[in-house]
């Protein structure tokens, strides 16, 4: 494990769809047991840098290290917990169904209760997916993405549609996940969402502009709210 | 009710049709596509059923028949030795003969009937029909040469028996067909919904290989192929009583092999299409082409020459003819004919394993 200095490592990676550049050399580190913010609006390039992640984008130049292997590994992927924009749930299943599911297909079937009682779906296991509220879904999602208790957790937007007091919930479980070793990256272009974060990249057109702690960003710009970092970031290229 | 309004759906729904070429083609070009199809499969001059005619008849009655056989234009009939015809009828080169005996002609000018015996193949009702038509027109042509015959002729099947029908026919290829559609369907579909729900993604994602999706996804459904393919036979042979000489554990080898490659065909095909409304729409792409070809309806050995040759290349023809080699002729394995049939349906179960496993692959990369 201390071989691994960093959870992510990515090395100018650059990735095009047609003309367009998804990725245009970013290069970022993400450090064992910290919440790494991904900022940026729609269309910048985080789901496309999270997808590569994973393997599911290979890098038209660049390197992508993971848990310190080169992507795309199969073992390292079983050690990655990766939550989707979408809640990618079988309808049809009982909410415990697809937390099974997923741990049987990491071989960790023994985390499904513990996944459940995590996001507060203990009580509703039962209930088929498609009954539940799209809050209960994000979090039944989050739950198949913790069930193998993975070193790296990745999540894409994963407060979209969630109402405050359940997004307060779920970052206060983010934040006692990482206080236990595990490594989080996050995306999100809700600004006070990235105020949770221990570092956070800025990111737009597929580069990364500023990279830092909230204060290191904010100071960095010269500006009070972060907000204001990020459009002032944006016009001039870090 | 407001006309703007619904003229606001009219348009949306035709504004959509624009931008979805696939459909558009789709819709305006299978109609003429399945039409040119079945127009030239039945006034493309097809071939007629071939026949034979064993005339041991020295005197002019028997030749008169066989010459008027000859000249007939619903059947292609030639003049053979009743060795060759029995063989020729077994082979299924020939779909029946007629035997006319040594005292042909003394038995009609002195009985004034005649009961020649017609030996039948009998596994196609369609090409049985039309033989025992052209003999008893060619004995038309008897009677106004002798004068008040009449035809009473003595039918031998090799197969089937008189009481083999259209359903007893069209029976034993429906059988396999139901079932390599339906599975086919339903898991195009299913994969579909796995991506479009974003699972597919989440399970691209994890440790899982290929392989162990494709697989995964082939056992779930067989199991569910296997008892409807089950259901189905039980059904019409307990049920609907269709005619059946055959062993019945063969023909659900066969079928199984067909849902096989079906649940495959559905896997490999689900990754051209980006919605289940898409999936759809190789319905009339992929199945009724081999509805019209594969000799479910129309037997293959009197399509157009050219439309021969595509049917003989689709894996469906074998499998129906694998069906009626055995439940029509009672094959079994020692068959060279059904071999070849189970060899092909076999051999395309592995092509669109492999087909499946690859493009799952490349789309998702």
């Amino acid at each position: 494990m201390a071989t691994e200095p960093y959870a992510v490592d990515v090395e100018g990676v650059v990735k095009r769809f047609g003309q367009q550049a998804a990725l245009d050399g970013v290069t970022l580190r993400v450090r064992r047991g910290e919440v790494y913010g991904l900022l940026g609006p729609n269309g910048a390039g985080k789901t496309t840098l999270i997808r590569s992640l994973v393997g599911l984008v290979a890098p038209e130049a660049g390197t992508v290290s993971v848990l310190g292997h080169r992507m795309p590994q199969l073992e390292v992927l079983a050690r990655i917990g990766y939550m989707t924009q979408q809640a990618a749930l079988y309808p049809d299943l009982s909410a415990e169904e697809n937390v099974h599911f997923f741990g049987a297909i990491y071989g960790r079937v023994d985390g499904v209760r513990d996944a459940l009682e995590l996001v507060d779906l203990w009580d509703r296991r039962r209930s088929v997916v498609s009954t539940l509220s799209g809050g209960m879904r994000t979090r039944c999602s989050l739950a198949c993405a913790l069930v193998h208790k993975p070193d790296l957790l990745l999540l894409d937007e994963p407060t979209v549609g969630v109402d405050p007091q359940l997004r307060v919930q779920l970052w206060d479980r983010f934040r006692k996940m990482a206080a236990g070793g595990r490594s989080i990256v996050v995306s999100s272009h809700v600004m006070d969402e990235a105020e949770r974060c221990d570092r956070l990249g800025l990111i737009r057109f597929g580069k990364l502009l500023a990279e830092g702690t909230v204060a290191e960003i904010k100071s960095k710009a010269g500006v009070d709210r972060l907000e204001d970092a990020f459009l002032k970031l944006s016009e001039s290229p870090a | 009710m407001s006309a703007s309004r619904v003229q606001a759906i009219t348009r949306r729904i035709l504004q959509q049709f624009r931008r979805d070429h696939r459909t558009l083609a789709l819709l305006f070009g299978a109609p003429l596509v399945i039409l040119a199809l079945l127009g030239y499969l039945l006034r493309g001059g097809g071939e007629v059923p071939k026949m034979g005619v064993v005339n041991l008849d020295g005197g002019p009655l028997g030749s008169l028949v066989a010459s008027t056989l000859a000249s007939s234009k619903t059947v292609s009939a030639s003049s053979m030795s009743q060795a060759d015809a029995e063989a020729r009828l077994k082979s299924g080169d020939i779909a029946g003969y007629v035997l006319l005996p040594s005292d042909f002609t003394a038995q009609v000018q002195q009985q004034r009937i005649v009961t020649p015996a017609v030996h039948l193949e009998g596994s196609q009702p369609g090409l049985s029909q039309s033989i025992l038509q052209s003999v008893s027109q060619s004995f038309v042509a008897l009677a106004g040469q002798a004068g008040g015959v009449q035809f009473t002729p003595r039918v031998v099947f090799l197969y089937g028996g008189p009481s083999f029908d259209t359903l007893d026919y069209f029976g034993a290829a429906f059988i396999g067909l139901v079932v390599f559609f339906l599975v086919f369907v339903i898991t195009a579909v299913a994969f579909l919904r796995e991506r479009g729900q974003g699972t597919l993604e989440r399970l691209m994602a994890s440790p899982l290989r290929r392989a162990e999706i494709v697989l995964g996804y082939m056992l779930g459904f067989t199991v569910l192929a296997l008892v409807q393919s089950a259901e189905v036979l039980a059904f019409s042979l307990l049920v609907l009583h269709v005619h059946n000489v055959g062993n019945v554990a063969l023909i659900f080898l066969l079928e199984a092999l067909m849902a096989i490659a079906a649940v495959n065909l559905g896997i490999f095909l689900s990754m051209f299409a980006r919605t289940e409304f898409q999936a759809v729409q190789f319905i009339p792409l992929v199945i009724v082409p081999q509805m019209l070809l594969a000799g479910i309806i129309f037997p293959v050995s009197t399509e157009p020459g050219p439309l021969q040759a595509l049917s003989h290349v689709l894996p469906l023809t074998y499998a129906v003819e694998g069906l009626r080699n055995i439940m029509i002729k009672g094959a079994d394995l020692t068959w060279p004919s059904l071999q070849l049939d189970m060899g092909v349906v076999l051999g395309f179960c592995i092509l669109v394993i492999l087909a499946g496993a690859t493009t799952l692959r490349r789309r998702i990369a």
